[in-house]
Order: C-alpha cells, then structure tokens, then sequence
C-alpha cells in the first residue's frame, strides 16, 4: 500500500512543486506582514486607532489580517485538490497494473485516503509554522485563533475531498471535472440549507452579523469542523470501497 | 511416481455478458510447463485470465491458483504473480527509478538489483520517462517488473504482439531462462502461434468462448494432421476423424484429428503435419466451413 501511496505523491508532483512556490509566497508576504504590523502601514493604523478613537482605522488591521490568512490557506488550497490522481491513473491506464498487485481492493482505496492525509499534513503543518511566527511577532491576532482557522480550512478542504474521491469512484477516469464541481456544490447546498433562516434574518437585517459569527465560529470553534470532516471522511471511505468492489477496483 | 501439481486449475468457469460468454471453461496448468493459451481475438482469452487474477469475477466454477481457492485471498496470491498484459499501464512521467519506488513498497520480495540487471539487460533507461519508451521498451520494461519479484508463475496476455521478430525472440530466451527452474510456470496468451510452437509444453485452445482442445502441445501437433485430397475423395474419409475442411490449391484440406488412424485407413493420401495455427485456424472455421457444407458442394 505504501508503494501506492509514493505512487500517488508522484501523480501530484507538479503541485508539491507549484505548494512550495505558494509556501514561499507566502512566506513573503508573512514578513511584509510583520514589517508593516510593527513599522508599516498597519502600525501605523493601530496607532490612528488609538489616538483618534476612529474605528475605520481598526477595520483596515482586521482586513489586512483577514487577507493574511486567505493567503496563508493557500498552501492547504493548493495540496488539496486530489482529483489529478484519478486524472493521471486514468490516463495511463493504472488499473492494468494495480488489478495484478498483492493489494487488496479496501488497501487501494485506502491508500488514496492516506495521500491525502499526507498532502493536507504537509499543508496544515506548513500554515501552523508560519501562524505561530506569525503571532510571535505579532499581537493581532492570537495563535489560537491561527490554529482554529488552520483546523477550519483543513476540515472543510477534508470534506471536499472526500466528497471529490466518492465521485471520481463513482464515474469513473476521465470524469474527475465532474467531480470537482458537484463537491462543492454539494457542501455549499448543504450549509445554505442548515443555516437558511439565519442567513434569511441576516439578508433581511443587512447587516453584517452573520460574517462576524462565521468567523467567530471558524476560529473558536473549529472542532465541530474536523468532526464532521473526520465524519464525512469515514463514510466516505466506505461508501468508496463500496463502490471499488462493485466495479472490481476499476474507477 | 512424484504427481504433477497444476498452478493453474480452473473448473467450469463461466461469466456471462450477455453477448459475450465463457462457458464452462476448464483446464489445468502444470508446475514448470510453458502453457501456451491461443484463441482468435475475442475468443475470451484476456476474460479467462482477468478471472484467474481475481480482476473479474466468475458467475460459475472454481478457479484455484498454487492449490488455493483464489476467493479468498487473491491479493496474497498475486505475490507469487508475475503479469504481463499487453498495455504498460504505468504513468508517462514516471521512470525505472520511479517504478522501483513504488513496487519495492509493494511486492515483499521485489529485488532491485535483479530489476536494474533486467533494465540494464534490455538496455532501458532507468531515468527515461517510459512515456517516451518504444513498444518494445514498455514491453521489455512490463516483463522486468514482472520477473523481480520472484514470481513462479507469469501470465502473459499477448507480450509478443506489435514487435518485430528481433525482440520477439529476445523475448522468448527469456521466457526459456525463466523456466529453467522447476517450480516456474509460464501461461502464454497469444494468436501468434509460431511463439508457442517454439516455447509451448502445453496448450490450450479456447474459440467463442469455450476450451476447444487443452493438451500437451506435442500429443495434439501429433494427433493431428492435414490431409490432402481431391473433393470428390472426401466422402470417403470417415465423418468421426475430420475436424473440418477447406479449400487448397488442388482440391481440399482436411485437419484430422487421429492422423496414425489416418494413415493407415487412407494410404493413398497424402497427410502433412498440422501447424498450431493449422489447427486453430481449422478449429475456428469450424462452424462456419463444416464437412456438410463441403459435401454438398461435392454432391
């Protein structure tokens, strides 16, 4: 299984290579962050803020923060698309080759399952070094807030791609595309249809409450994501295995 | 007297498609023979061997594999399976380097060195991408993976096909060497009867889906012969011996199938050794060209 796994990460090899120009962006942009946090422009907000009381100058540090940290899930971003790995088996054909080897069909699934825990650890481990330089080197933002933003993006990067692998298990090579589009549609639909009355009082409101708790919940209360992304994992990884033995390990 | 185990047995193995079916196919395989499994294309050959590696399953039959049910444990079998088919199957970008990282972490007793020797051996690149390999390179590299990790058994499913003569017979040496130990077993899917004529110990013929004839290659090149006459000297040939009949430049041509009976029944005719490809080519015209027909047309 573990030669599938290494078999895999070299499907992927051009986003490992394409993560490590992110992560070094990233990085880049992590230091502009801190210079203008202490020196720059930021510092500089903060310090209107305090002598003018003007809260406009307080919204322009929560932005640049919050930009910050669209940016820093973007490594997770890019190691989190998998579908390429059904892309490129389909391509060549794999299933002539794995059908004949002393794996099992459940050790095949799982070993789609183990990638992309491996991607998404190399992703989540990256974003947690630079959080925690980060909120060393500056006070906006607590490393504890970093952690549960990091699990939030992880969790949900975690349910898409296990909804990405049911799908490609389901159609078939060649319908990776597919995939891609009804996951996210799906977990979109879904939290819509969760939290339609909220979202209804929010719009009827217009006011910009509901943000402010989305963002209150995925940095306080991250765990309820990665349950449900370890959840949605677990099924999926059965309903997977299910669908492989059916089609004979032949996706 | 030691008894011959069989590696191979399949017993009343049927899968049906619908407009394709196997139908009660059942033949053995010996330990350390070169079975030589021949049929036209479609005839069911990559189905039969697709059944015995597990990838499909039978609706009907047992297929036991070293003397194992393959069922239950396919996967743990397939250690001892060193497969050919006649696609590559590995990724484009990958190389010999890549390729022995991934199965040194599958197979238990993958050995690199035997499989650099091998790479070195058919003069393949090992950091080539295969994408960029010949024909004959992906086949060469397909049989490398298969024979480093000490397989005993190898089931080929048409390797030869699409290469020219040179690595053809290169091919086969190889297939010789490999079975020079005793416990290695060779099952050989191909139309191209020359192939096995030369390599072959066993032979199995399967046409539309069910096992014509099965056999030791020599008894049945033995049994069998073609027979030479005139059409109007065809009635006279016993209905039970001929196997069928086509048109030859003088006359008829007819595959016996008891060519000693033949022979001393018909000593005035002419009776030549049938090729493999004789008598697969007889066996598959069977029905269409059958002795009715021709006598028919003599009448």
């Amino acid at each position: 299984m573990k030669g599938l796994v290494l078999k895999d990460l070299m499907c992927l090899r051009k986003q490992l290579i394409i993560f490590g120009y992110v992560v070094v962006g990233v990085l880049v942009l992590s230091v502009m962050f801190v210079l203008s946090a202490r020196f720059g422009n930021i510092a500089m907000a903060n310090q209107a803020m305090v002598a003018t009381e003007d809260l406009s100058a307080s919204d322009i540090a929560d932005l640049s923060t919050n930009v910050l940290i669209l940016f820093m899930l973007l490594p997770l971003a890019t190691v989190g698309d998998f579908a390429n790995v059904f892309t490129e088996d389909g391509k060549a054909g794999f299933f002539n080759v794995s059908s004949i080897l002393p794996v099992s069909i459940k050790n095949r699934v799982l070993a789609k399952y183990v990638t992309i825990f491996a991607m998404f650890g190399i992703g989540a481990f990256i974003d947690i070094i630079i959080a925690f330089v980060l909120s060393m080197l500056t006070d906006i933002i607590s490393f504890t807030d970093f952690l549960g933003i990091i699990t939030s993006a992880t969790s949900v990067m975690a349910i898409y791609s296990a909804l990405v692998i049911v799908f490609c298990f389901l159609f078939g090579y060649g319908k990776e595309d597919y995939a891609r589009l009804i996951s996210p549609f799906l977990m979109l639909v879904t939290a819509i249809s969760l939290n339609f009355s909220n979202i209804r009082k929010s719009i009827t409101a217009g006011d910009i409450e509901l943000i402010n708790r989305c963002m209150n919940f995925i940095k306080h209360k991250s765990y309820v994501l990665l349950l449900i992304a370890v959840f949605v994992m677990v099924v999926s990884y059965f309903v997977s295995v299910r669908i492989a033995e059916r089609k004979r390990g032949i996706v | 007297m030691e008894e011959i185990k069989s590696v191979v047995e399949l017993k009343d193995v049927t899968k049906d498609y619908g407009d394709f079916k196997l139908n009660q196919v059942s033949f053995t395989v010996p330990e350390g023979s070169v079975c030589g499994f021949i049929g036209q294309n479609g005839a069911g050959k990559t189905t039969t061997i697709k059944l015995m590696l597990d990838v499909i399953k039978a609706d009907e039959g047992e297929i036991r594999l070293f003397g194992e049910s393959i069922g239950k444990d396919s996967a743990r079998l397939r250690e001892d399976i060193g497969v050919v088919f006649d696609e590559m199957g590995f990724h484009e970008f990958m190389t010999g380097r890549d390729i022995n990282i991934m199965m040194k972490n599958i197979y238990k007793n993958w050995d690199e060195d035997v499989f650099f020797d091998y790479l070195k051996r058919f003069s393949l690149p090992t950091r080539k991408k295969c994408g960029d390999f010949s024909r004959g390179m992906r086949m060469k590299l397909q049989i490398a993976v298969a024979l480093s990790h000490h397989a005993k058994l190898l089931i080929m499913d048409e390797p030869t096909s699409g290469l020219d003569p040179i690595v053809r017979n290169e091919m086969i040496q190889i297939f010789r060497e490999f079975v020079i130990e005793e416990d290695h077993t060779i099952l050989l899917s191909s139309h191209i009867t020359g192939d096995l004529e030369k390599l072959a110990d066993e032979v199995v013929f399967i046409n539309a889906g069910k096992i014509v004839l099965a056999g030791n290659k020599d008894d049945i090149l033995e049994k069998h012969g073609l027979l030479k006459c005139k059409k109007s000297e065809l009635e006279k040939i016993s209905e039970p011996l001929i196997v069928n009949v086509a048109p030859g430049t003088f006359g008829v041509e007819v595959l016996v199938n008891d060519r000693k009976a033949c022979e001393k029944l018909y000593p005035q005719m002419v009776i030549e050794p049938a090729s493999l490809e004789d008598i697969m080519l007889f066996y598959v015209n069977k029905d269409s060209k059958n002795v009715g027909n021709m006598t028919a047309e003599t009448d």
